[in-house]
């Protein structure tokens, strides 16, 4: 069916088209610009909903078009991809609404909303890709269109992050493309397989299978911010609120831990790569990164320092869960993508919105903001509450399942992990909330922008409760169907017991 | 009937919820707050006309969610119902209007919190609802927000999360053993388990926290006095109690004989029974020796949890026990808290007739004759007679002596009572609305022992009503003698000492007694951590950055490049350097 094989372009189009038109706007044609966003992100949202639907039937999407001999330029609409892709439409359109409020009135708004649009099209086809080199190409893309975004308010912190994040980032494309050459020379093919395609590779090539993976681990660590390839992350929260909350909770940390996710499961197989015995160290790394970043989160004053710490310790959870390799621990970790997406984007959108409505960028300066902004702060607790783990938020149903698939396989070590991060979480996220809520403001607040009856502008309110509120529902509901628990356990069926 | 059930029961968890969303928005907080003393009645309506009932799965709640009011369940509810209700209606005459919708938001939470971990019969909503209440009870220990309830307000939270984690952990396990979430079938599957020791140590830590066992206590005596009187009083009735049927829930007791493990909770618990009573009597404040008689208090009760442990076969009788107990513990010790507050808002007449009204629950909880302390002592001790060799002695040893010491406890506390406060400002006196709750609270404790709960005994022969007696006579002699002893001993004996407390012990020991010396040792080692981080690593970077600075510009290392490339560039050296380079090559070439 030609419709079926093409929707897999239509998602990908359904942004790429309004980014290249929005490039040729004025500046001055808002109304324009803000309906094309706006228009690209429901119509995408509609695709991928129904395409949700059809999956779930046993339905699978596949756009092949020829590419290289041999290889083809795919796009697949699997289960797996329909979790990412969800997530990434979803928070694309809230993210879209709320940018278009945070930077009303400011300068380059067409040059923003161009990049912006291309960085969901790059992460939508990272997640529909369905071979390592359609992954690779659309990895490399989201590098380079997010690269704008980053120094998009062009102060020398900016232009110095942009710099850091490309040194980094760019080397790592260079592993990847290594590992995935390396990799074609072995097997010939890279088509994405569910349990793994390399099962048949002769045993005289498992120490090149293992030294593959490790490269193309370290490829996707840099994005995934694995310790000690995370710097760049720290400093890339100068780029404008908007951008931080896609960065961390979508687009470029996901896609790396995306990329992992695809490693373990569709190009090793979980069960082989755990024979080849590479998965331990990964888990173990998972794990050192899972603490010291929050070690390192407690000591920033910086709102959105400490966010970003964070961010470093909980997408780990996600490789910790894919490390751990068992049904139970894959549940929790292939729904933390989702639920530390939703999470974090709330906290990045709640940080937003003080600096933009108060001028607010550092902890100490929040005493008593919470009666200032009592939604924002509202919303910010649920994310807080939620990253500590506490039910029933979200956090709470990843670090259930992650806890649970350790003890499964016997690997208690990791709920010891899992009980000092909790512990580290609740030390830097519960003195921001008695901050926030049981002081006193110790002098007046310096209104940015003035609003009439409500603590800000709707625009950059309605999206942060939008996302808090999600991330409650996908916690106390998590056992409906199309929640991202009981999708996750559908995929893990698939990868486990088929 | 069905339908029925499931109708108070689901409004008994939403009706809370509704209230608190009226108190936290501006539009409906009026109206909140006048609601907000009726926030418990579906939940007192469920427990004592409906009772036990079958348990309803909602499937699409959390991972599955079970809900329901087993046996063990409906007395928990009962008391936590009706302690809940009457503090709420003693809260809004207790506190300024303009505070109220703040508290009561917190309040309300924490009612939800409590009542639905008695209704939760799985694991998940059992930690939700353990959460809820753990954490909206921040809300309640800060509520003055002067500096010792941030203090106490912190040791709690820090304390809460370390419960947290270690419940997390117990239940990780235990869902891991069982391979089900609800408590009614894992609590067998526990009990066949290698790895039930890591379930049982994780539960003792994680729920003895919110219990107050021993050396986990030391937020209690910190957090349930500084809070508002009516949050004190369902802390210490109420809140306590969460712990100890979390201990029911998933312990498999009855199930599996674990000896050295009831040992240990035994020892625990005779140990905070006295360990409390000795801190208690150095105490000077009302509201923190109360605290510290609710250690000693469930100290008692922990023991009779070893006991079970010990003795599985005696386990229904023992259960049976340990409810009455809690019943009795939560209503005299919640009665005592707000009996504190009538105290302290009333004077004169009034002050003096609430005196009086005290006694009741402090006797009660002193297990004197004809109150509910002597049908739970009594019980108490004869379930110990079960226990095997040398326990069964310890107990009918350091039971009756715990009766005396918490009788002296509570001597002291009348006390201290009953000496006129001199300068305490007179607030608008609402005392029919604190003096109403807690007259029928008073009532409550006084009938107890006629309630059908324990009536297949006899308890009310001559020998019973002796035992009870003596240790409530012997502590009220020592007391007599302690405070009249100015007036009888010779001149030179006396000791003129202000306090009551001076003249027994002329020790003082703060509120959270071992927390000081633990606060010390943390507070060094943090210290230690952040001199090296801070001062002692800087210094050694600095000082290699310069020795390696010192390499850079001593050596010359430019110069030292151009005479090798000098030398290099002469042409013996060159032709030398090929002909080592090819002698070096061929033979490698040989070799191979």
């Amino acid at each position: 069916m030609i419709w079926q094989s093409s929707l897999p372009l239509l998602v990908l189009c359904s942004s790429l088209l309004p980014g290249l038109i929005i490039f040729a706007l004025p500046e001055s044609s808002v109304r324009i610009r803000t309906t094309l966003n706006l228009f690209g992100a429901v119509t995408k949202l509609a695709l991928v909903a129904w395409m949700v639907w059809d999956v779930y039937q046993g339905h699978q999407f596949e756009t092949r078009l020829q590419f290289l001999p041999n290889l083809d330029f795919t796009l697949q609409m699997g289960p797996l991809s329909v979790l990412f892709v969800t997530l990434s439409a979803l928070l694309w359109l809230v993210t879209t609404i709320y940018a278009i409020g945070y930077l009303e009135g400011s300068p380059h708004r067409s040059r923003f909303f161009g990049f912006f649009s291309l960085c969901v099209t790059a992460t939508a086809g990272v997640a529909m890709a369905g071979n390592l080199l359609t992954f690779l190409l659309f990895y490399e893309m989201l590098t380079l269109v997010t690269y704008p975004l980053v120094v998009h308010r062009g102060t020398e912190a900016a232009r110095q992050a942009g710099h850091t994040y490309l040194r980094y980032t760019l080397p790592g494309g260079v592993l990847l493309l290594i590992g995935t050459v390396w990799l074609y020379t072995v097997t010939g093919t890279l088509e994405f397989t569910s349990r793994g395609f390399l099962q048949t590779v002769d045993e005289s090539q498992h120490p090149a299978l293992i030294a593959i993976f490790f490269l193309l681990v370290m490829g996707f660590g840099v994005k995934a911010a694995l310790i000690p390839l995370h710097g760049w992350l720290p400093q890339a929260m100068v780029a404008p609120a908007p951008v931080s909350a896609l960065l961390h909770a979508v687009a470029v940390v996901k896609a790396g831990a995306f990329g992992v996710i695809r490693i373990v499961y569709d190009v090793y197989g979980a069960e082989f790569a755990s024979q080849l015995g590479v998965t331990q160290p990964l888990a173990i790394l998972a794990a050192i990164t899972i603490l010291y970043g929050s070690l390192r989160a407690l000591f920033q004053d910086d709102l959105k320092r400490r966010l970003a710490y964070s961010t470093i310790s909980q997408v780990s959870y996600i490789t910790l869960g894919v490390a751990i390799v068992g049904p139970i621990a894959t549940i929790g970790g292939l729904v933390h993508l989702v639920h530390q997406g939703l999470m974090k984007i709330t906290l990045f959108f709640c940080a937003g919105n003080l600096a933009e409505t108060l001028g607010i960028h550092k902890i100490s300066e929040m005493r008593g903001v919470g009666k200032r902004m009592p939604l924002t702060m509202a919303a910010f607790t649920v994310g807080a509450l939620g990253m500590i783990g506490i039910p029933p938020i979200a956090g709470f149903i990843s670090k259930w399942y992650l806890g649970l698939g350790a003890l499964e396989v016997g690997q208690s070590w990791v709920v010891l992990v899992l009980i000092a991060s909790t512990l580290l979480n609740a030390a830097y996220f519960l003195p921001v909330l008695y901050i926030v809520w049981f002081c006193e403001p110790d002098h007046p607040w310096c209104e940015n922008r003035h609003f009439d009856n409500s603590e800000t502008n709707w625009t950059l309110l309605l999206p942060a409760l939008a996302t808090a509120g999600m991330a409650v529902a996908a916690g106390l509901l998590a056992s409906l169907p199309y929640t991202p628990l009981e999708w996750v356990r559908f995929i893990t069926h698939n990868q486990f017991y088929q | 009937m069905s339908f029925t059930i499931l109708f108070w029961l689901v409004l008994t968890l939403t009706w809370p919820l509704m209230l608190v969303g009226m108190t936290t928005c501006t539009a409906t907080r009026a109206w909140g707050c006048r609601l907000s003393p009726w926030a418990a009645v579906p939940a007192v309506i469920l427990a004592v006309f409906i009772g036990p009932s079958e348990t309803f799965y909602f499937s699409w709640l959390l991972l599955g969610t079970e809900l329901g009011l087993d046996d063990t369940g409906h007395i928990f509810l009962l008391l936590t119902a009706l302690l809940w209700w009457l503090a709420a209606v003693y809260a809004k005459g207790y506190l300024p209007l303009i505070e109220q919708a703040r508290f009561f938001s917190f309040f309300n939470v924490a009612m939800l919190g409590n009542v639905g971990l008695i209704l939760a019969q799985d694991m998940l909503s059992f930690y939700l609802f353990f959460t809820l209440m753990s954490f909206a009870s921040y809300g309640l220990v800060v509520h003055e927000r002067h500096a010792a309830a941030s203090y106490a307000g912190k040791i709690y939270i820090i304390l809460v999360i370390v419960g947290e984690v270690a419940l997390f952990a117990a239940l990780a396990w235990a869902a891991v053993i069982a391979e089900t979430l609800s408590f009614e079938f894992a609590r067998p599957v526990i009990a066949q388990s290698s790895l039930l020791d890591w379930v049982i140590s994780l539960a003792l830590i994680g729920f003895g926290i919110k219990a107050g066992v021993i050396i986990l206590h030391v937020w209690l005596p910190l957090a349930h006095p500084v809070a508002p009187t009516p949050a004190s009083a369902v802390l210490s009735g109420s809140m306590i109690k969460a712990g100890l049927l979390g201990w029911l829930k998933l312990l498999p007791l009855g199930e599996a004989l674990m000896h050295s493990w009831g040992g240990l909770f035994i020892t625990l618990g005779l140990i905070a029974a006295f360990y409390a009573v000795a801190v208690g009597l150095m105490q000077h404040d009302a509201k923190t020796l109360l605290a510290y008689s609710s250690i000693s208090q469930m100290g008692v009760l922990t023991a009779a949890v070893g006991l079970g442990l010990m003795v599985p076969a005696a386990w229904p009788g023992i259960l049976a026990t340990i409810l009455v107990y809690t019943l009795h513990h939560g209503l005299a010790k919640g009665s005592l808290f707000l009996g504190v507050g009538v105290l302290g808002k009333c004077s004169g007449h009034w002050r003096r007739l609430a005196w009086v009204g005290l006694w009741l629950p402090a006797l009660a909880l002193a297990g004197a004759p004809f109150t509910s302390g002597m049908v739970a002592k009594t019980l108490l001790k004869m379930q110990t007679l079960h226990a095997p060799d040398i326990w069964s002695a310890v107990f009918q040893t350091l039971l009756p002596c715990s009766a005396i010491a918490t009788a002296l406890l509570l001597g002291k506390f009348l006390f201290m009572l009953s000496q006129p406060v001199s300068t305490r400002k007179t607030e608008p006196l609402s005392v029919p609305t604190l003096m109403v709750p807690w007259v029928v609270l008073l009532m409550l404790v006084a009938s107890l022992p006629w309630w059908p709960l324990a009536s297949e005994t006899d308890l009310w022969s001559g020998d019973i009503l002796l035992d009870s007696l003596w240790p409530v006579m012997l502590a009220g002699l020592i007391m007599l003698v302690s405070v009249t002893r100015n007036q009888w001993l010779p001149r030179r004996f006396a000791i003129n000492s202000p306090t009551f407390g001076g003249q027994i012990f002329s020790l003082r020991i703060p509120p959270g007694d071992i927390l000081a010396p633990i606060e010390w040792i943390i507070h060094y080692i943090l210290n230690g951590a952040r001199r090296l981080c801070c001062d002692e690593l800087p210094h050694r970077y600095q000082s290699l950055q310069s020795f390696l600075q010192r390499i850079r510009t001593t050596i010359e290392w430019q110069h030292l490049i151009e005479r090798l490339e000098w030398q290099l560039c002469r042409w013996p050296t060159a032709l030398m350097g090929f002909l080592v380079l090819g002698l070096i090559l061929g033979w490698g070439k040989m070799s191979f």
